[in-house]
């Protein structure tokens, strides 16, 4: 099996250049103005929080809401690492969207035959084992590309040999840990980054309780169905043969 | 010629218009696109057409699958006169929701795949796959209706009715089986979504509140329908029939508020409906139409007995279940994502023009089939009591 790929953004390191939006604009042709956060033409987009600069983009969680949420499975996560998207089978109900905690898949309203967007780690280049477009084109290293057990490895590097890192890596455990981890020397909730409501508990696992009662459901309800219909039906038989006196020569 | 149009009445005039401005609104939608048709956004991408015509459509539909039930499994024979209208309501009230799906999707040619493509950890496929399992069992629960009247060879038309019959309590079975398990997992959607429902309509128990809401809510549109069929296509139905509809009605709604009431306090969301906000607004809106003001007037032996009362007191029932829908695929999505969503007029009015079709072809199956007994003639607008003697209205 392929080893398992990931980004490691370094908040601190990010100097806001917007290289790896131009990067990401580039490889998929999309237009360079467009207005502020993720949409549909932009899938990376480099977020100012005060004096910082934080990217945002598809997290690529281990166990993805989207990819649970998807009825026709149109969204799935790769051995590699990336969440990537089968456009072929999208019928376009727009429930991924409804179920991303951070709200990444973006609609393309604009048009006739609209698809989701959202950054699927340029999983074309990944399975050459070619790094990301962004992480090639930063220029300060504050998007990396590598396995993803030694970018955790490099990022607790960081944060023990430079002091002023927040002693956290965002994405290790979050939502059941995702494919793009960040560091930070500005703690995560004043960069708006998005908790999770459930612990660390993914979030498929809450679907996953409702749905697991459904062949408790069809058997238990199947069977009381039949019961209560077998009774309707004795008690109707009874009915009628004590209308008709069947019953009165029994003891006899 | 003449015949063919008929009379132009009121009714007539606004539903070619509903129609025509509905035409319209899916020429916008198909042929201008969403920006034009709709004011759904990256932060609120479901609207009125899920809130509304999915949650709301399914929902109201409940009545076919219980009364089906009482009648087939439960042997409550009284209810029998009921069971085609029921019946047919809650076929009609499905395909309103298939038809939406056609402008709601994206891409609504690819509307068959879910059949072929599979995701079972998904609640939206198990959704999907009830509703068109359930939608086909309502089509052959209504179609003796249509045999009957429709296929003019004797043979074929017995051949149908007794085959239908055979299958017939397996199919009211199953009618159970998936109403009950896709009425919960409509809830069970934003279930998922935790973090991003205001904490007023996020439950664990989303699939039981679904559950137990839309079963009242189906016996309240039924109740109200079945009103309407006495009062203007000349039903002979028994008044006391929709009084016992409504006394279950008023035992499962304060299940429902019971429920409910425990569920926010578990959730420790009880404060939240005495800020001074929109969602606490339309928290207690949702709650007095749906719950306190029905329960209140229910109670009250006069509004039981006054068929004109009963039909009202119904009408806040559905119009709270509404309420109820659009809040927790709205309102609740909205508060948290700050999306300030608002209909635009098409979504409105494509809604409108699907539900006046789904009554005028109600109204055409009542007209032109067996549904429900009928006067022959026109008459003045009366209530069958229960001993068979016609009452006064």
């Amino acid at each position: 099996m392929a080893k398992k790929k990931a980004i490691l953004v370094d908040v601190k390191r990010c100097i806001g250049c917007q290289a790896c939006e131009q990067a990401c604009e580039q490889a998929h042709g999309f237009p360079v103005e467009h207005p502020a956060g993720l949409s549909d033409k932009a899938l990376t987009f480099v977020d100012q929080k005060g004096a910082k600069s934080v990217r945002r983009m598809c997290l690529h969680c281990e166990e993805p809401a989207c990819v649970s949420a998807c009825l026709v499975g149109a969204l799935h996560k790769t051995p590699e690492g990336p969440v990537a998207y089968d456009a072929s089978k999208c019928m376009g109900c727009r429930y991924c969207m409804i179920a991303c905690p951070q709200s990444v898949p973006k609609y393309q309203w604009t048009k006739l035959a609209p698809y989701m967007k959202k950054c699927d780690m340029c999983y074309d280049r990944v399975k050459e084992g070619k790094p990301t477009v962004c992480a090639e084109a930063c220029p300060v290293g504050a998007t990396t590309f590598g396995d993803r057990d030694e970018l955790i490895k490099e990022a607790w590097n960081r944060i023990r040999t430079e002091g002023d890192y927040v002693p956290r890596i965002y994405g290790t455990e979050e939502f059941g840990g995702t494919s793009v981890l960040y560091i930070s020397d500005v703690p995560f909730e004043q960069l708006g980054f998005v908790m999770p409501p459930t612990g660390n508990e993914p979030l498929p696992m809450l679907s996953a309780a409702a749905l697991g009662e459904s062949p408790t459901v069809v058997l238990v309800g199947g069977s009381m169905l039949s019961a209560l219909y077998w009774i309707t039906r004795r008690r109707k038989a009874v009915a009628e043969a004590e209308k008709f006196g069947k019953f009165e020569g029994k003891g006899k | 010629m003449k015949a063919l149009i008929g009379k132009i009445t009121l009714w007539r005039a606004v539903s070619t218009i509903i129609l025509a401005v509905g035409a319209y609104a899916a020429y916008l939608r198909f042929f201008e696109g969403w920006v034009v048709s709709t004011n759904l956004t990256d932060a609120q991408p479901w609207g009125l057409w899920v809130g509304f015509g999915t949650l709301c459509g399914v929902g109201l539909s409940a009545g076919g699958f219980c009364i089906a039930a009482a009648v087939y499994l439960l042997g409550m024979e009284r209810y029998r006169p009921l069971l085609r209208t029921s019946i047919l309501l809650s076929f009609l009230g499905y395909c309103s929701v298939c038809v939406g799906m056609l402008y709601e999707l994206g891409l609504p040619w690819r509307i068959w795949h879910p059949i072929i493509y599979w995701n079972k950890h998904s609640v939206l496929f198990d959704v999907s796959l009830c509703v068109m399992c359930y939608t086909t069992v309502l089509a052959l629960e209504f179609s003796p209706s249509l045999v009957e009247k429709a296929i003019p060879w004797k043979g074929l038309r017995r051949w149908y009715l007794k085959w239908q019959h055979r299958i017939l309590i397996g199919l009211v079975m199953a009618g159970v089986l998936l109403s009950s398990m896709h009425q919960s997992y409509l809830g069970g959607l934003f279930l998922i979504a935790k973090g991003k429902v205001h904490p007023l309509w996020y439950s664990p128990y989303l699939t039981t509140l679904f559950y137990l809401s839309a079963i009242p809510a189906g016996m309240a549109l039924l109740v109200m329908v079945l009103y309407l069929c006495v009062r203007s296509l000349q039903a002979k139905i028994e008044y006391s029939l929709l009084q016992d509809l409504s006394r279950i009605m008023m035992i499962l709604l304060g299940v429902y508020a019971v429920f409910r009431a425990l569920d926010l306090v578990r959730n420790g969301a009880t404060h939240y409906a005495f800020m001074m906000n929109k969602e606490a607004g339309y928290f207690w809106l949702e709650i007095v139409l749906f719950l306190a003001a029905p329960l209140a007037l229910l109670s009250w032996r006069k509004v039981r007995d006054t068929p004109l009362y009963l039909y009202w007191t119904c009408a806040t029932v559905v119009m709270g279940f509404m309420a109820n829908r659009l809040n927790v695929s709205i309102t609740a999505l909205d508060a948290m994502s700050g999306a300030q969503y608002v209909p635009k007029w098409p979504e409105i009015a494509l809604t409108m023009a699907v539900l006046t079709a789904g009554v005028i072809a109600f109204r055409l199956a009542v007209l032109y089939l067996d549904i429900v007994p009928r006067y022959e003639e026109p008459k003045e607008f009366r209530w069958l009591a229960s001993d068979g003697a016609v009452a006064e209205a």
